[in-house]
């Protein structure tokens, strides 16, 4: 999908020199570091990019970079001139986060993932060990189907009540960080679980069931690791037993899991079209198939659109909880990296991954995984991910080959080192500062760097192992 | 509104109060008067007839006026007695019932001073009872305020009902509170003013709805006879509570009146006892 037509655009600039190589480079670097420093800015991420893409276009059109010749096209008798920013954007991409985020917005209204929370905190009886493994395996469960940030927000507002409730606010610090931790494990379980898997898995072929196969059990035993680690380094325990058990249960019992839904017909409408969405879009990687030549893009929409058809007339509020700012981000970024691929900069780039893909098969994936990781820790793994994807499909390399898996492996583990590594560790820090517990970066970093440090060696050794 | 801020939100609302029946037992009961034995009689018999749902084990004490002359030696005698419950009237020791405001000293001070439940009826000079009204308990009425104790209350209503009669859980949310806080968002141009309307005030009735189904549940899992029916509205409240006793023909009003964070009465019982004297009150 990457390549599309912007494989068009890409065409004949390979005489780039390498003053104005590294001016773009330099470029490319600033935008990086404004947004690491996003919340300095005070700075939306696609307002921030948005400059970039315009500033980019702007530039690379003055120095001849851009072939805008190319973009008329001549489709039958009809002569169609397209701007140049518009190939330059992966529609496909585009259209999955928008279709599907349409879709788990209006599902969640339903009340399925509140019900789902909710039968699980009672079902924990309040026990604050049964309730981080419960919640350990809802975060990756939510993670893996809606988003990691929606599920983050889910499942540590609902910590916040019923730890609250039950009188344990002191494990709430560890209760959180295990979420946190584990919403960038469950986001790597489908193709579709988070934008990295999205980006490199469409640039690399990766069908959705070959992800899932491949991933899913990393995902199991990582989520297994994590929360042992969680309850041993926080000292979450079980209940003694007796008036403390009776007690517990007696409190969580208080939870309606009904109070969240409006009408029964929505409920199980969302929880049968969840299902539905998950199967269609599996079927969608199928090659030969008609839902394969529409792409996984036009799935997420056509649910996205019939969840609406059940809110029709309040469909704008929908419109409104779209996350515009991501997805604004997201088409700025495509422009800014087809700028940089005229420019020469990802060819640049590649250069120093060689030395990484030197080291052969076993070593080389490695490095890269751990260095991808260390990289999106610091800043967005979105625009690492898109241009590391953009740079490995230059390598002709296949849909198996570990390079691919260590970007995937890398991209979404390394925002478990920092609280800015990504957006759902820092989703956990503003629960955790809104509930009155002061934590810092460093702070953050070191209780993190444990559960991170597992998680990559984990990875490394299943890339080694199993992919 | 933040997604955040949107699902604590649903599960602060998901995380209701659930009453658990806890069965009240009376043993002793102190009534008190500003008579003397003789002329305290009639009244006693009345009492004794009015709380007959208490059954025959009970003890019956009484304190007479020549038993205490002050309010600091009318709390020593009933702690002393350390009754189950206290019944008196209004204006206990006071001429100022004939004015109908205030409860008199004796009682402002009793019902802040002392857990026990204080019975509070009419008083017996004023002639001011509805003709229904210190007969029996057929008919209690309990005002739910989601303040404090309120399965206490629940309980309390629930024992002193006759096995036939009909326990009436009530929440009226004040109309005048609710305006004055309308008034307010109404100059806010952030705040779009129908959203709060419908949404508050949804939220406010909802609550109290789920506690008395929560009550409703607890009654008929411990197979408990007596009937329970559920009122929840806007309104004003005195005047709301006054059209209730009237059509319902209530013989009991139970409410909180403890306010553990002041000294006075809590805010919405002290109206609610100075101006409901038509009926006897419980008030806890």
């Amino acid at each position: 999908m990457m390549g599309g037509i912007s494989a068009g655009v890409s065409g004949g600039h390979d005489e780039v020199s390498l003053g104005i190589t590294l001016f773009f480079a330099a470029l490319l670097i600033a935008m990086i570091m404004c947004l690491a420093f996003e919340e300095k800015l005070h700075a939306k991420k696609s307002v921030i990019v948005g400059v970039f893409a315009m500033v980019s276009l702007l530039l690379g059109g003055l120095f001849g970079l851009l072939p805008f010749a190319a973009m008329d096209l001549h489709v039958g008798d009809a002569d169609i001139h397209l701007p140049i920013y518009i190939p330059a954007i992966d529609w496909g991409v585009v259209s999955i986060i928008l279709g599907s985020s349409l879709f788990v917005d209006v599902t969640a209204k339903s009340g399925l993932f509140t019900w789902i929370a909710l039968r699980l905190t009672k079902a924990s009886k309040g026990d604050p060990l049964i309730l981080l493994i419960a919640y350990g395996w809802m975060t990756v469960f939510f993670s893996a189907v809606l988003n990691n940030v929606t599920a983050m927000i889910i499942v540590g507002s609902l910590t916040g009540v019923s730890l609250n409730r039950l009188g344990k606010t002191d494990k709430l610090l560890g209760f959180l960080l295990v979420e946190a931790f584990l919403t960038n494990v469950g986001g790597l379980l489908t193709l579709i679980s988070s934008v990295p898997n999205i980006i490199v898995g469409n640039a690399a072929g990766i069908s959705f069931m070959k992800f899932f196969v491949t991933a899913g059990p990393y995902v199991v035993v990582a989520t297994a690791v994590s929360i042992g680690m969680g309850a041993k380094l926080f000292g979450i325990r079980r209940l003694a037993g007796g008036n403390e058990q009776v007690e517990a249960a007696r409190l969580v019992a208080g939870f309606d899991e009904n109070d969240g839904i409006d009408s029964p017909f929505l409920f199980w409408f969302g929880g049968i079209s969840l299902v539905a969405f998950i199967a269609v879009i599996a079927s969608a990687s199928i090659p030969d198939t008609l839902l394969n030549e529409l792409g996984m893009g036009y799935v997420a929409i056509s649910f996205g659109i019939l969840a609406l058809v059940q809110h029709k007339a309040t469909a704008d509020r929908f419109y409104r909880e779209i996350d515009w700012d991501l997805l604004a981000f997201f088409a700025a970024l495509f422009i800014v990296i087809n700028v940089m691929e005229h420019a020469q900069v990802l060819h640049l780039l590649g250069r120093f991954l060689t030395p990484i893909l030197d080291l052969g098969e076993t070593v080389g994936p490695s490095v890269l995984l751990v260095a991808s990781a260390v990289a999106s820790s610091v800043t967005d793994n979105i625009p690492l991910s898109a241009m590391l994807a953009k740079i490995l499909s230059g390598l002709d390399l296949t849909a198996d080959s570990p390079y691919w898996w260590a970007v995937i492996f890398g991209a979404n583990l390394g925002g478990n080192i920092t609280p800015i590594g990504s957006a759902s560790t820092l989703v956990a820090v503003t629960i955790i500062h809104k509930s009155g517990i002061a934590l810092s970066f460093v702070g953050f970093v070191k209780l993190a760097l444990p559960y991170a440090a597992a998680q990559l060696a984990l990875a490394v050794a299943y890339l080694l192992i199993a992919v | 509104m933040t997604k955040l801020d949107s699902f604590e939100s649903i599960f602060k609302s998901a995380d209701k109060p659930v009453y658990i029946y806890d069965p009240v037992e009376f043993a002793r009961v102190l009534i008190v008067t500003d008579l003397s034995e003789a002329e305290a009689a009639p009244f006693i018999a009345q009492v004794r007839t009015f709380l007959s749902v208490l059954g025959n084990t009970v003890a019956w004490h009484h304190l007479g006026g020549e038993d205490f002359a002050t309010v600091g030696r009318l709390l020593e005698q009933t702690a002393s007695a350390a009754p189950d419950l206290i019944v008196t009237y209004r204006h206990l020791r006071s001429n100022a019932w004939k004015w109908p405001h205030g409860l008199g000293e004796y009682l402002d001070v009793l019902t802040q001073a002392t857990h026990i439940p204080v019975l509070v009826l009419p008083h017996p000079d004023a002639d001011r009872a509805l003709p229904h009204a210190v007969v029996n308990t057929d008919c209690v009425m309990a005002i739910t305020d989601h303040l404090t104790a309120d399965a206490r209350l629940v309980d309390y209503a629930l024992r002193l009902t006759e096995p036939s009669g009909t326990c009436w859980l009530t929440h009226i949310e004040s109309q005048h509170q609710f305006d004055h806080f309308l008034a307010a968002v109404e100059k806010i141009p952030e705040i779009e003013t129908n959203d709060v309307r419908e949404l508050v005030e949804a939220q406010l009735l909802k609550e109290p709805r789920d506690y008395i189904e929560s009550c409703r549940r607890a009654i008929e899992a411990h197979g408990l006879h007596a009937k329970v029916e559920a009122i929840v509205a806007m309104g004003d409240r005195i005047e709301e509570y006054r059209r209730l006793i009237e059509d319902h023909l209530v013989d009991l009003l139970v409410l909180n009146t403890m306010d553990g964070d002041q000294l006075a009465m809590h805010g919405q019982a002290y109206p609610l006892a100075v101006e409901l004297r038509e009926i006897p009150l419980l008030m806890l």
